[in-house]
C-alpha cells in the first residue's frame, strides 16, 4: 500500500451541458506504483483528459465530481481547498501540457518562467533554472535563460515545460498528450528525455495520450478508455500480445503498422454515439461479440491474469487473440509505365523579400503518373503544403513551372481554365473548418456540380446521391448541416465534394491528421478503395510514415524544400536509405520495438549556405563536404534516387552496420 | 435544434418547451424584447386608440399639464402630447428601422467584399471608411443634408439615407473584420479554387457566416438610430412640423421646460425607454447568438 504514488477509486465526473449534467468519467479506478509510468489511452472525447486533470484537483463551474477519491501520496485530492491545492500543484504533482506554444506566457523570458514557480513554493531561486535546464537537456548559459519563448523551437518550448513541472521535484508529473503537436523526430527526443529522467529521478508519470504506439514505448502500463469507462488495464506487452477487451483488439488492429508490410487495416464498426450508451458496456453498439447481457448490465474491469484486467462479460470465452491473419495483397495496378499526370519542373517558392525572404520550396522537380499515389512527406517546416498549394493555384511560385497532362497551368487559379481546375480537387487536413456550416451536404455538393458541370444532363441530387454512395453515406445526408455530422462524416463529405467533380489528382493535406486511430483507419479504407476503383491519383501528404507505407505507390521525403529521396515505395522503406528517410522511421514509434536512444543530433544549423540542408543534423555528415557543396543525385536503374554525398554502396554499408528495426522486407 | 424540431411536431408540449426556452435566454434579452414589444404594439396599434390626432389643436388648455386626460401635459398650441407621442412611435420606430437596415446592408457588403478581396482594394476602402469615420457623427449628418439642398430637407426618405450613411462605415469595419477570418476557412479557399467570383464567395459563403456579427451590430446601431434622428430633429434638420417625431417634439417645447416640462419629458421618456430597450435586447441577443454559435462548432 505504501508503494502507491497514486490511487484513484470510483471516479465520476461529469460536465454541464444545458440545463442537465452530462457523466463524461464514470467509475474509473486505477493506481500507480512509486515510480511507474501508467499510459492512458482512448480516442478523443473518452475522458482521458478530464482524468487527467482530476489529479490536479481542476475545478470550474462546468465540471462536476460526482464520487470517488484521489489518493496522492496520502494527500486526498477531492477534498483539497483552494489553499490546498496551491501547494499541491506543482510542488507534489505537476502538469505537462500539450501545446508549449500557448502553455508558455510569450512576454516573459524562460528563465523567469521557471523561477516563477520556485518563488510560488517558497524554494530558492538561485542558480536551479540552470539546473533544471541542464536535465532536459537544454542549453543552461545566462543568454538563453533570457530567450522569449517565440525564439525557441516546439520541441525546446516543450522541454521548458518539462522543466517547469520537475522545479519542485514533484512526485508524480501528468502529461496530457505531450508530443502530439511534435515532429516525429522532436517527439522521438522528448520520449528519450523523459524516460531518461524517469530513470534518474524514479518519478511516477500519468502519460496520456491517443497514440498506443508511443505508449507501448514509455509506459510499464497501459489503461484503455472508451466513453468514460476503463475497459481494459494491462502492463504494456500483455496488453499488445493479448490484448482481451474487444475495444482494444479493434484499436490495435486499426494501427497503421510501419513494421509490417499490410496493405489494408480493419476499421472498428459504428460511431461512438454519445446520446445512445447503452446501460450496460458502452462499448456493446460496436461490438462484434456483444449479448443482450451486454447491453443491460454494467461490467466492472475483472482480473484476466497478471495484472491484466478488462471489463467484459465475455472475457473467460474469449480466445487469445490470433494474430491478425494476413491477408492477400491486393494485386496493384501498375504505374511505372502509366502516362505522367502532372509534373512540376524546378518549382521554387520564396515567401517575403529582400533578407527576410524565405524559401519555402527550392528546386523541386517530380512527376505523378496517372492514377498513382504520390506521398510527400517530411516534417512540418519542410514544404509539402507549399508544395500542393503551388499545384492547386493558392500560391504563385518564384520559379519553375507545372504542368498538367503537357499543358502549363498558370500560377494563380484565377487564371486557370474551368476544366483545369475541376481535374485537381483539394482536401484539407482540418473536416471540421473545410465545410461551409450553413449550407447543407447537398448544397455543398450541388455547388461544385453548378461550377463544373454547368450544362449537366441529369438532374442534381442523382449525383449528389452517387457522390455520397461513393464515400459510404447515404442520401439522407445531403440535408444535414455539417456541425450535424462526426469528424469523420465531414471528412467523407469533403472527399465526396472533390469526387463529384471527376477529378484526375486529388490533393490530400494531411486528410488523417485530426482524426482518431478507428476513423483513420475507415477514411483510409475509403482511400484504397477509391485508388482501386476509380484510378484517381493522389497526391497525399502526411507525416504519419505508417499510413504512407499502406497508402503509396511512390514516396518523395523533403527537407527544408529540398527533395531527400525519391522512390517507390518498397525502394524508400528499404534500405538504402537517405540519412535524413532513416531518421525518420526510425523515430516512429513502433509497438513493442525496443526504443533505442535517438541517434539523431539536436544542432540544427539553420544557415546551410550552399551545402545540403541536412548537413547541420545529419549523422553521416562529412565534414567539409555537405556543409559547403550541394551533394548530388545517386540513381539507381529502377528509379530510386537519393540526394547525398554518399554513394549508395557507402549507404547500403551504414545501414548493415547498425542494427535494424525489422523494417526489410524479408 | 433536432430538439426544438422535436417539440413543434408535438403540440401539447410545445408550450412548455417555449416557456423553458424564454428562461434559459439572458435577463437583459427577456427585458429588452418585453420594453420592444410594448413599443411595437403601440406603434402598430396607437392610431387607432390615441384619443387625439397629431395636430388636432384645443384639445385641451394649453399648458395645463399633467392630467388624467392629458397623462403628458398639452403643449401652447393645445395639442394633447401623450397622442402626439403614441402616433409618432411609428415614424420614429420605421425610419430608425431602414435607416439601419439600409446601412447594415451596405457596411456588409462593403465590408466582406474589401476583407476578402484584400490587398490594395481593401486598403483604400480601409482609409475611405476612416475617414468617414473620423468625423463626428452629426455632423457627417449635417453635411450631407447640407449637400442634398434645401428641396430635400424634411424628406423621411432623406432622413434614411442619412442614418444609413452615419452607420454603413462602422458596420463594414465590422463585417471586414468577420470576412478576415471567416475567409481562412478551407470552405472558402474550397469556392476560390473552385474559380468562383468575389460577389458569389461572398453571398454563399462569407454572409451566411457572419450573420451572427452582423445582426447583433444591426441591433446596436438600430438602438442609437432614433438618438440620431431625435438629435436632428431637435437642431431643426430632422422632419417638418407638425409631424409628432419625438426629437422635434422636444426641441419645440424646450422653452416650456420649466413652465410645463411634462410636454419635454413624455417624448423623452419614450426615446429613452425605446433606446434602452433596444439596447438590452442586443445585449441579450449577443450572448444568445454567442452561445449557439459557440455549440454549434462543436
Amino acid at each position: 500500500m505504501t508503494m502507491l504514488a497514486l490511487e484513484v477509486s470510483g471516479l465520476s465526473v461529469s460536465y454541464r451541458q444545458g440545463l442537465g449534467w452530462r457523466q463524461v468519467v464514470e467509475d474509473v479506478s486505477f493506481s500507480v506504483r512509486r515510480g511507474e509510468v501508467l499510459g492512458l489511452v482512448g480516442e478523443s472525447g473518452c475522458g482521458k483528459s478530464t482524468v487527467a486533470l482530476q489529479l490536479l484537483g481542476f475545478r470550474h463551474g462546468g465540471l462536476r465530481t460526482d464520487a470517488g477519491k484521489i489518493m496522492l501520496n496520502g494527500i486526498d485530492v477531492l477534498t483539497l481547498d483552494r489553499v490546498g491545492l496551491d501547494r499541491l500543484r506543482g510542488a507534489k504533482v505537476s502538469f505537462v501540457p500539450q501545446n508549449p506554444t500557448t502553455a508558455l506566457s510569450p512576454g516573459m523570458r524562460i528563465g523567469v518562467q521557471v523561477d516563477e514557480i520556485l518563488v510560488a513554493h517558497d524554494l530558492p531561486t538561485g542558480d536551479r533554472a540552470r539546473e533544471l535546464f541542464g536535465l532536459v537537456g537544454l542549453p543552461d548559459d545566462a543568454a538563453f535563460l533570457n530567450r522569449y519563448p517565440h525564439q525557441l523551437s516546439g520541441g525546446q518550448q516543450q522541454r521548458v515545460c518539462i522543466a517547469m513541472a520537475l522545479a519542485c521535484e514533484p512526485s508524480f508529473v501528468v502529461l496530457d498528450e505531450p508530443t502530439t503537436g511534435l515532429d516525429v523526430t522532436t517527439q522521438e527526443q522528448i520520449v528519450d528525455l523523459l524516460v531518461d529522467l524517469r530513470a534518474r529521478l524514479d518519478m511516477s508519470m500519468l502519460y496520456v495520450t491517443h497514440d498506443l504506439g508511443l505508449l507501448s514505448q514509455i509506459a510499464d502500463r497501459i489503461g484503455v478508455m472508451y466513453a468514460g469507462h476503463m475497459v481494459e488495464l494491462a502492463p504494456t506487452a500483455p496488453l499488445f500480445s493479448e490484448p482481451r477487451h474487444p475495444y482494444t483488439r479493434g484499436l490495435i488492429a486499426a494501427l497503421p503498422r510501419l513494421d509490417e508490410d499490410r496493405r489494408t487495416i480493419k476499421p472498428l464498426r459504428g460511431l461512438l454515439q454519445r446520446d445512445a450508451l447503452p446501460k450496460g458496456c458502452p462499448f456493446a453498439p460496436r461490438c462484434d461479440l456483444a449479448l443482450t447481457r451486454c447491453f443491460d448490465e454494467a461490467q466492472i474491469l475483472r482480473h484476466a491474469g497478471h495484472g491484466h484486467e478488462a471489463a467484459c462479460w465475455r472475457l473467460a470465452e474469449m480466445p487469445p487473440a490470433a494474430a491478425p491473419a494476413v491477408e492477400d495483397l491486393p494485386a496493384e495496378p501498375d504505374h511505372s509505365a502509366a502516362p505522367s499526370l502532372l509534373t512540376v519542373a524546378s518549382l521554387m517558392v520564396r515567401y517575403g523579400r529582400g533578407v527576410r525572404a524565405f524559401t519555402a520550396l527550392g528546386s523541386v522537380s517530380l512527376t505523378i503518373r496517372k492514377g498513382e499515389t504520390f506521398a510527400l512527406v517530411g516534417e512540418s517546416g519542410s514544404g509539402k503544403s507549399t508544395l500542393a498549394r503551388a499545384i492547386a493555384g493558392m500560391v504563385a511560385p518564384t520559379a519553375g513551372h507545372i504542368r498538367l497532362t503537357e499543358t502549363e497551368l498558370s500560377p494563380l487559379v484565377k487564371a486557370r481554365s474551368p476544366s483545369q481546375r475541376r481535374l485537381i480537387q483539394y482536401i484539407f487536413q482540418n473536416p471540421d473548418a473545410s465545410l461551409n456550416p450553413r449550407a447543407t451536404i447537398g448544397r455543398s455538393l450541388s455547388r461544385q456540380l453548378d461550377f463544373f458541370f454547368p450544362d449537366r444532363p441529369d438532374s442534381a441530387m442523382e449525383q449528389i446521391t452517387a457522390a455520397l454512395a461513393e464515400v459510404r453515406l447515404d442520401a439522407a445526408y445531403a440535408s444535414r448541416y455539417p456541425d450535424q455530422l462526426s469528424g469523420g462524416e465531414r471528412q467523407r463529405v469533403a472527399i465526396a465534394r472533390a469526387l463529384i467533380a471527376q477529378p484526375e489528382l486529388l490533393l490530400c493535406d494531411e486528410v488523417l491528421s485530426a482524426l482518431d486511430v478507428s476513423v483513420q483507419a475507415s477514411i483510409l479504407e475509403l482511400l484504397q478503395r477509391l485508388k482501386s476503383e476509380l484510378g484517381i491519383a493522389m497526391l497525399f501528404i502526411s507525416h504519419d510514415l505508417a499510413v504512407v507505407r499502406m497508402l503509396a505507390d511512390r514516396v518523395c521525403v523533403l527537407f527544408r524544400g529540398e527533395v531527400m529521396e525519391i522512390g517507390s515505395r518498397e525502394q524508400v522503406f528499404s534500405p538504402p536509405y537517405h540519412p535524413y528517410t532513416h531518421s525518420l522511421l526510425e523515430a516512429v514509434p513502433v509497438p513493442l520495438k525496443k526504443r533505442k536512444p535517438a541517434r539523431q543530433r539536436t544542432v540544427t544549423s539553420v544557415d546551410v549556405g550552399t551545402g545540403c540542408v541536412y548537413a547541420g543534423r545529419c549523422v553521416a555528415e562529412i565534414p567539409g563536404i555537405c556543409g559547403t557543396m550541394p551533394p548530388p543525385w545517386r540513381e539507381t536503374q529502377d528509379g530510386l534516387a537519393i540526394r547525398c554525398h554518399h554513394t549508395l554502396e557507402d549507404l547500403l554499408e551504414r545501414e548493415s552496420g547498425l542494427s535494424r528495426r525489422g523494417l526489410e522486407k524479408p | 435544434m433536432s430538439e426544438a424540431n422535436i417539440e413543434l411536431i408535438a403540440p401539447p408540449q410545445m408550450r412548455r418547451n417555449w416557456l423553458m426556452l424564454w428562461r434559459q435566454m439572458p435577463l437583459s434579452f427577456r427585458i429588452g424584447s418585453l420594453i420592444l414589444v410594448v413599443h411595437l404594439l403601440v406603434a402598430v396599434t396607437g392610431p387607432f386608440w390615441a384619443p387625439y390626432g397629431y395636430s388636432q389643436m384645443g384639445a385641451g388648455p394649453p399648458l395645463s399639464g399633467m392630467s388624467l386626460a392629458h397623462p403628458f401635459g398639452v403643449d401652447q398650441l393645445g395639442r394633447d402630447v401623450f397622442s402626439r407621442v403614441v402616433r409618432g412611435s411609428w415614424i420614429v420606430i420605421s425610419l430608425s428601422l431602414a435607416g439601419t437596415l439600409l446601412g447594415t446592408l451596405i457596411g456588409a457588403i462593403v465590408g466582406l467584399l474589401s476583407g476578402y478581396v484584400g490587398g490594395w482594394i481593401d486598403e483604400i476602402v480601409q482609409r475611405v471608411l476612416e475617414a468617414l469615420i473620423s468625423i463626428p457623427f452629426l455632423v457627417l449628418a449635417l453635411i450631407a443634408i447640407a449637400a442634398a439642398g434645401p428641396e430635400y430637407s424634411g424628406n423621411p426618405a432623406l432622413l434614411v439615407l442619412v442614418v444609413a450613411l452615419v452607420y454603413a462605415p462602422r458596420i463594414a469595419r465590422m463585417a471586414r473584420t468577420a470576412a478576415i477570418d471567416i475567409t481562412t476557412r478551407d470552405y472558402v479557399t474550397v469556392a476560390r479554387l473552385r474559380g468562383e467570383k468575389a460577389w458569389s464567395v461572398m453571398c454563399w459563403e462569407l454572409l451566411p457566416n457572419a450573420t451572427g456579427v452582423l445582426l447583433v451590430e444591426f441591433a446596436l446601431r438600430a438602438g442609437y438610430a432614433p438618438v440620431l434622428i431625435g438629435s436632428l430633429g431637435f437642431l431643426g434638420f430632422g422632419l417638418r412640423p407638425p409631424t409628432p417625431e419625438w426629437g422635434l417634439m422636444i426641441s419645440e417645447n424646450r422653452a416650456l421646460l420649466i413652465v410645463c416640462p411634462s410636454t419635454v419629458l413624455g417624448p423623452g421618456l419614450a426615446l429613452a425607454s425605446l433606446v434602452v430597450g433596444l439596447n438590452l435586447f442586443t445585449e441579450g441577443l449577443a450572448r444568445v447568438l454567442g452561445r449557439t454559435v459557440k455549440l454549434g462548432t462543436q
